[in-house]
């Protein structure tokens, strides 16, 4: 029964939503459910219960927590959900809460246009195609989960990334604890001296390393990206592909803003002066014309 | 004139890129940055860098990828 829900793990904001939205007992509708009801009222109509029968919650992600921000929205209530809402429905009170299936429609409808750009942050972490496939999947199955504490007209994009990025930690980072545990914020330091020399360019130079990197391979740029340690890749890129601001970031990697700050630009930094290197290594010429703008000098 | 000088610019310059000024800041860089070549090329530095950055990362999840996350969706629901 969703009186089960009580004794959910550890409380962290996320956990504290869960308790004041739809997942309270059958017999305490909620103040969301009305909302959330109205909500679906359009998308239900033709949806069939037929797999109700098939299925088992996925719960294998739960106690897997020894990394203290895993604190995983998504880790918990799992099981205890599919539980809740069971019973919910079996009580004929699905007027005041959603269904499974209608909660379903309306993630699908949701949630799953993020999923190339979740696929490419996933790509990010894992760096291989196989470990990302299996860590969105991971990720959507986790957020479905938990989607009932979702709090609608809130950022459900920042949403999603704090799962991936829990389940990454959780599940994936483990694997490989010993090369990126060490991955903090004053490792690559002794790096930077050489980022810093780039920044006290002459003019020239400036706008010929800018061209460079303008003319440099997707392919390129995306090794340097997966080079740089992974803190300061994934500040990179929530920053600069998603577009996430800085607090944002801090909640999705569960760290303080300062910290976001320092690891985007020390990130970025180093990510220009390894582009640059690329640049000269592969003999693009500095000053050649830019692909992006109109050839108006002598092409290299 | 606010013009905030170049060491401001230069230090805030990040911040300047990724919105996270409140706006008389950004009007001091801004108003600085019309006025000085050297620091505007630095912007538009972190501009071709955030651009490549951004192409370079649009990734297309499969769709094998798709399909499996939607039948595991279905599955998820219980009884």
């Amino acid at each position: 029964m969703g009186l089960t829900l009580l004794t959910a793990p550890p409380e962290t904001d996320l956990l504290a939503q869960l308790h004041s939205l739809g997942m309270s007992s059958p017999s305490e509708p909620v103040r969301s459910a009305a909302d959330a009801a109205a909500e679906l009222a359009s998308l239900v109509a033709s949806q069939d219960d037929a797999d109700d029968d098939l299925l088992h919650p996925v719960d294998e992600n739960a106690a897997d927590d020894d990394i203290d921000d895993a604190a995983d929205l998504a880790a918990s209530p799992d099981g205890v959900e599919e539980e809740t809402v069971a019973d919910t429905v079996e009580e004929g009170l699905d007027d005041a809460e959603p269904d499974q299936a209608q909660l379903r429609v309306l993630f699908e409808e949701q949630a799953l246009p993020f999923i190339d750009q979740l696929y490419g942050a996933a790509m990010r972490m894992t760096r291989n195609p196989a470990d990302a496939q299996d860590l969105v999947q991971e990720t959507f199955v986790k957020a479905f989960g938990a989607f009932r504490s979702f709090q609608q007209g809130t950022n459900l994009k920042a949403w999603l990334y704090r799962i991936l990025t829990n389940t990454y930690i959780n599940s994936y980072r483990k694997k490989q604890r010993d090369p990126y545990k060490a991955s903090t914020d004053d490792l690559e330091e002794w790096q930077l001296g050489a980022a810093q020399s780039t920044t006290s360019a002459s003019r020239t130079s400036r706008s010929a390393e800018a061209e460079a990197i303008d003319h440099l391979p997707d392919s390129t740029v995306k090794d340097a990206l997966q080079s740089i340690s992974e803190d300061f890749r994934l500040a990179v890129y929530l920053a600069d592909v998603e577009g996430f601001s800085y607090q944002e970031i801090a909640d999705i990697m569960h760290t303080p803003v300062g910290t976001v700050m320092s690891r985007l630009h020390r990130g970025r930094r180093l990510l220009r002066e390894r582009l640059t290197e690329y640049a000269q290594e592969r003999g693009i010429a500095m000053g050649a014309v830019s692909r992006r703008t109109a050839p108006t000098r002598k092409g290299a | 004139m606010t013009d905030c000088g170049c060491e401001k610019a230069k230090s805030d310059l990040e911040e300047y890129l990724h919105h996270e000024l409140a706006r008389r800041e950004y009007a001091d860089i801004s108003e600085h940055l019309a006025n000085c070549a050297d620091c505007s090329d630095e912007v538009h530095v972190g501009r071709v860098l955030t651009d490549a950055v951004k192409r370079a990362c649009r990734d297309t999840a499969p769709e094998d990828l798709r399909l499996q996350v939607i039948s595991s969706l279905r599955v998820t629901i219980s009884h």
